[in-house]
């Protein structure tokens, strides 16, 4: 079982679709990196799994059971976390109200929320330290952290990630990596949307590479690293 | 203007407590407006018609069921809420699926239109006279040479604690919390799982519910009339804007300062320039501090 | 079967002629001619004075909807650039006996200047700031003039005096007629002057401001230099016409209902309701609304109600407001 896009076709207006047609899909517990230049559709195609776009044709399947329909607010009791391109802690609340309200869907069970906050803090100590400060003060690598850390607080099995390195010094990227990393050892299934193409093929298992909302190339991590400088070359 | 009168602490103390309470009321406007600024981007024109309601239901409740008057002011803060809700569950929610992306200027044009209506049914209903309930409590609290009646300070003190408890629920419960993550970056508190509708309501709900609070407490000053809410409206719409769009505590400083200052300037300045005050203070606001006095965000320019 | 389709026939053959050239040319004659002998066939002073009413209104909306409509600025002191027009015109005359034919140009001076200040501050901000800054100043100009009485007479009211004769008409107060033909030319002029702006590549770049600001900006047009040119010029007649009524008038004060926010209301909902973004909607509406409040004067505050109720229907229903329906007259 799985994430399944089948034929997925959606836009923002219904004469301009930006997804023609695309099919991906997100094994369990591996990595699957969705590459493209701009305008291919991949940030399109998870917002529309998110349910921020209702598809005009094709299906989208979480194990099994269609996602059609259903609106964001509803993704996370699917078992299904968003990372949203840029920023998005809430600077102006404290480290711990963020991870809070990354537990919002399951505010009233205080049990389930003392062990996910005991699990995230043993495992981020530096946000421990750090839970009464407002996010707002945190650099920026400990930010995203704090997003990563907050997109885990109810335990979902899939993470969408879009574009989680974009604007953050080298050296922060390498953390990002790791932290990423670290949850695939943890069997999260995670579909990824990347600019750095380099990092990103490094911890993927299997990749898509779209061009104009459409499949272009698909296949096991080692065979597209392969011919990735060819498929790149393609987009300029 | 007699200048030695700023010599006499008892006038300058009772011109103060003049000040607290319209600043109260002014606070509790324009916090209501400024909460619903902050989370929905909606300047809501029609806020001083819910301020007249409120003073409406306080009538019927203390002069005509004959209750004691602090049921009237709950009973005002309450009925609030739920128009409050309904307003932006039917008309306000319409809007937005309808409009598409500019709505928020559209909606402050539908309140202009909720307020139209408003105020003449309140016309056709209830006609133009004062519907006043005087003396709350009574009584004067004597110090020295100073002279505070009890029911002065029951204002103060009332708004005071409206104000707390709205301060405590935005600051400690989880919804409050998921209202402030809605106003910070509603993109992302949605990718949580917080539903945004659910948050315009109840943030519509409550911002209405300060205002019918607003206008059942000050019944005695302001007596429920058709137009009672219109100046109340446009005086805690300056104090939004003094205080910066949709940043509540700044809202509140402009309301209490604007208060003090009107009183003041009613008490010692001649003819109606006090009325040109306002305009100019905030004309002159926006052009040099476009986010408030006291508030450091940056303005969404164009 | 053969009967109904050849009445579709003959329906659609109608339709089809209704929409034709020739058609609109005498639509046009039908109402113009309307306009030109309706009243003095009907020769009623309150009808006449209801046809200047809607009239007048109807320019004013139609003004109102050029920024709006055409730029998405929301004017909400729009009131007080009118009373900016009728107080300088009036005051004009009052104290150094301007005539008031020039009155009108200076009416509509003087309010562009204002427009072009405020234009020029509040402009680069967003559509809200815009709002909120000109109902302030429209309020401050409103309380600037009560609180002068000594130059303005403020609430105590300032009588204004009628438009001087020219070429041998006789501009008394009395002659009715005299007014709404004035009225009538100013409005063609006004409307034509403006139908041709938005047909202009301005108008062009007005549109694209009000569909979409970046993409606007990412073609390398300067917003903020259109909007400021749209402000202004819609500044400048709502002058004119601030200027035509104070004299068509003859009293004015600076109360809510004349040059504040409830002024203000009433001619934003002629414009919303007529529909935005199409000139003629405004002046259309401006003649059913205003007919209808005076129809309905016996009915006292129910007809605001549902002037209100138009206003918040066709926000949320009709939100072409009743050029949505010109498909079906036009």
């Amino acid at each position: 079982m799985a994430l399944e896009i089948r034929s997925v076709v959606a836009g923002y207006t219904r004469e301009v679709q930006i997804l023609n047609g695309m099919s991906v899909s997100a094994a369990d517990g591996k990595v699957t990196l969705l590459l493209g230049p701009n305008g291919a559709g991949k940030s399109t195609l998870l917002k529309t799994i998110y349910g921020y776009l209702s598809p005009e044709a094709g299906e989208i399947l979480n194990d099994g059971k269609s996602l059609v329909g259903l609106k964001p607010k509803d993704m996370l009791r699917e078992g299904i976390a968003y990372l949203i391109q840029g920023h998005s802690v809430f600077i102006r609340m404290t480290v711990e109200e963020n991870l809070e309200l990354g537990g919002w869907i399951m505010r009233n069970d205080k049990a389930r929320m003392k062990d996910a906050f005991e699990r995230l803090y043993a495992r981020y100590p530096r946000l421990k330290e750090k839970r009464r400060l407002a996010a707002g003060v945190l650099s920026g690598g400990e930010q995203r952290m704090l997003e990563i850390a907050r997109l885990t607080m109810t335990g979902p099995k899939t993470l969408l990630l879009d574009e989680p390195s974009v604007g953050l010094m080298p050296k922060l990227v390498d953390e990002v990596y790791e932290e990423i990393a670290r949850l695939k050892e943890e069997r999260y299934t995670i579909l990824i949307v990347d600019q750095n193409v380099k990092k990103a093929i490094g911890i993927a298992d299997y990749v898509y590479a779209l061009a104009l909302g459409e499949n272009r190339y698909e296949g096991p991590r080692d065979e597209i690293a392969q011919r990735l400088d060819e498929i790149v070359k393609e987009w300029i | 203007m007699d200048y030695s009168l700023l010599l006499e602490p008892a006038i300058l103390s009772e011109v103060l407590v003049l000040g607290l309470e319209r600043g109260a009321m002014y606070a509790l406007m324009a916090s209501g407006l400024s909460l619903i600024f902050g989370i929905m981007g909606v300047k809501n024109f029609s806020h001083g018609e819910l301020f007249m309601l409120g003073g409406y239901v306080m009538f019927y409740v203390t002069m005509v069921l004959d209750l004691p008057w602090p049921i009237g002011v709950a009973a005002a803060a309450l009925v609030l809420l739920v128009v409050g809700m309904l307003i932006e569950r039917t008309l306000i929610e319409t809007l937005r699926r309808r409009a598409g992306r500019d709505w928020q200027l559209d909606a402050f044009v539908l309140t202009i239109g909720m307020l139209v209506i408003m105020q003449n049914l309140a016309l056709i209903f209830f006609g133009t006279e004062r519907r006043g309930v005087s003396d709350l409590i009574e009584g004067t609290f004597v110090l020295g040479p100073l002279l505070v009646s009890y029911e002065r300070l029951m204002i103060v003190g009332v708004a005071a604690a409206a104000g707390l408890a709205l301060w405590a629920f935005i600051r400690f419960t989880s919804l409050g919390k998921a209202i402030r993550a809605a106003s910070q970056d509603p993109h992302a508190a949605q990718t949580l799982g917080i539903d945004i509708q659910r948050i315009y309501t109840v943030s519509f709900g409550i911002g209405a519910a300060l205002a019918g609070l607003a206008g059942g407490l000050l019944i005695s000053i302001y007596p429920a009339h058709p137009t009672v809410g219109f100046q109340p409206v446009i005086k805690s719409i300056a104090c939004v804007i003094l205080g910066g769009l949709g940043y509540v505590p700044g809202a509140i400083i402009a309301a209490m300062l604007l208060g003090i200052i009107e009183a003041y300037a009613t008490f010692f300045m001649s003819g109606g320039w006090q009325n040109v005050m306002t305009p100019a203070l905030v004309v002159l606001i926006l052009i040099f501090r476009p986010s408030g006095l006291f508030s450091s965000s940056k303005v969404d320019r164009a | 079967m053969t009967t109904d389709t050849s009445v579709n026939r003959e329906t659609k053959a109608i339709a089809g002629f209704l929409r034709s050239t020739p058609a609109r040319v005498i639509k046009v004659a039908v109402l113009l001619a309307i306009l030109l002998f309706v009243p003095p066939l009907i020769d009623n002073p309150y009808v006449t004075r209801i046809f200047i009413s809607a009239m007048m209104l109807g320019v004013m909306a139609a003004i109102y909807d050029l920024m709006i409509g055409y730029a998405g600025l929301v004017n909400f002191g729009y009131a007080g650039f009118i009373a900016v027009g009728a107080y300088t015109s009036a005051l004009g005359e009052f104290h150094y006996g301007i005539s008031p034919w020039l009155g009108l140009f200076f009416g509509g001076v003087l309010s562009a200047f204002l427009g072009f200040l405020l234009g020029v501050i509040t402009l680069r901000l967003r559509g809200l700031y815009v709002a909120l800054m000109t109902f302030f100043v429209g309020e401050a100009i409103r309380f600037s003039i009560s609180n002068t009485p000594e130059f303005t007479r403020g609430m105590l009211g300032l009588s204004v005096a009628p438009f001087p004769d020219v070429f041998g008409i006789d501009f008394g107060r009395s002659n009715l007629y005299a007014y709404y033909y004035l009225l009538l030319v100013l409005t063609a002029v006004i409307m034509g002057f403006m139908w041709w702006l938005v047909k202009s590549r301005y108008g062009l770049a007005f549109e694209a401001l009000r569909e979409d600001q970046l993409a606007t900006q990412s073609l390398g047009l300067n917003t903020t230099k259109y909007k400021l040119y749209n402000f202004t010029i819609a500044s400048f007649l709502a002058g004119v016409m601030g200027a035509f009524y104070a004299h068509y008038l003859g009293i004015l004060s600076p109360s809510p209902e004349e040059f504040g926010v409830y002024r203000t209301v009433e001619i934003l909902s002629i414009t919303y309701i007529g529909g935005r973004g199409t000139l003629w909607g405004s002046l259309f509406s401006g003649f059913l609304l205003i007919g209808f409040q005076e129809y309905f004067r016996g009915i006292g505050p129910w007809r605001l109600v549902i002037f209100g109720a138009l206003l918040v229907f066709v926000m949320l229903f009709a939100r072409r407001g009743l050029a949505g329906l010109k498909k079906y007259l036009w």
